[in-house]
């Protein structure tokens, strides 16, 4: 078992436990919640790959992929402020209808 | 080989991820996942990339969690809003598919690392040259403005984009 490996196992046990919040909560704010956690997940396999591997290209990718995330969160928050505001929940299961 | 410190945090980050999908309270679980995210930092640090650890504690770990937070406190949630009463069915199902997809993870990791990892090819950027080339923070902000700079400007385009989004979305009035 080497530094390696162990960066590896974490990043996939928090993309299982990221991808179960996502399936099994059923709040709005929960489900963005996980999707941070399963972009952490990746991150932290790009990092652990690019750091063995002697290269800077996975850092790279984190860059980007962190500037994504916060865009998303972003937007994720003000939509569920706006659901909050016209359903009065923010359960997923309320917005069942298209008509805005 | 095996780092104690990388030890202690991933596994206080497995527990406060595991605690994540069972808190009944959303500030709980917000709470957690800023853990999570401290203790990735970290581990970031620990294998010599601190560029990373630093972008990760002051965006991820300090703006996107304080929206996360300032949202919940924002929306005034009742105790029903955030708990989960699952039909037992769908629970265990949930279990299953996580198992499944972690299974076939860990399953990846393993025979990779069995068989592929030791025969990989390495890039130039050892510790040892990034050391001479003045530290990991200055090859990495080398390559963002050199090689990455259209990503880099493209980047800054999304994150404006995003901004007016979600003030036109935050204020819009719906009929």
């Amino acid at each position: 078992m080497t530094n390696d490996l162990l960066v590896q196992c974490l990043a996939a046990f928090l993309f299982t436990v990221g991808m179960m919040v996502v399936l099994l909560r059923r709040d709005t704010i929960m489900v963005l919640m996980g999707i941070e956690l399963l972009l952490n997940a990746a991150n932290l396999s790009l990092v652990g790959f690019s750091n063995s591997s002697q290269m800077i290209e996975g850092q790279m990718q984190v860059f980007f992929v962190i500037t994504i995330a916060a865009a998303e969160s972003a937007i994720g928050l003000s939509i569920l402020v706006n659901l909050y505001r016209n359903f009065g929940s923010i359960k997923t299961e309320i917005a069942n209808t298209l008509k805005g | 080989m095996l780092s104690p410190a990388i030890v202690i945090l991933a596994i206080i980050s497995a527990i406060l991820a595991t605690t994540m999908i069972f808190a009944k309270n959303a500030v709980t679980s917000a709470l957690c996942l800023l853990g999570v995210l401290i203790m990735s930092a970290g581990i970031y640090g620990l294998i010599g990339e601190h560029m990373v650890a630093t972008i990760q504690l002051v965006v991820y770990a300090g703006a996107i969690m304080v929206l996360f937070i300032f949202s919940i406190m924002l929306l005034n949630l009742n105790k029903e809003e955030t708990e989960y009463k699952q039909k037992p069915l769908v629970f265990f199902g949930v279990i299953g598919v996580g198992l499944l997809i972690g299974g076939v993870l860990f399953n990846g990791l393993f025979s990779h690392f069995k068989h592929h990892h030791d025969g990989r090819v390495l890039g130039p950027f050892s510790h040892e040259t990034i050391q001479q080339l003045g530290g990991n923070s200055k090859v990495l902000s080398f390559a963002l403005f050199s090689q990455y700079y259209i990503s880099f400007e493209v980047i800054s385009l999304a994150l404006l984009t995003a901004i007016v989004g979600a003030v036109v979305l935050a204020k819009r009035k719906f009929d």
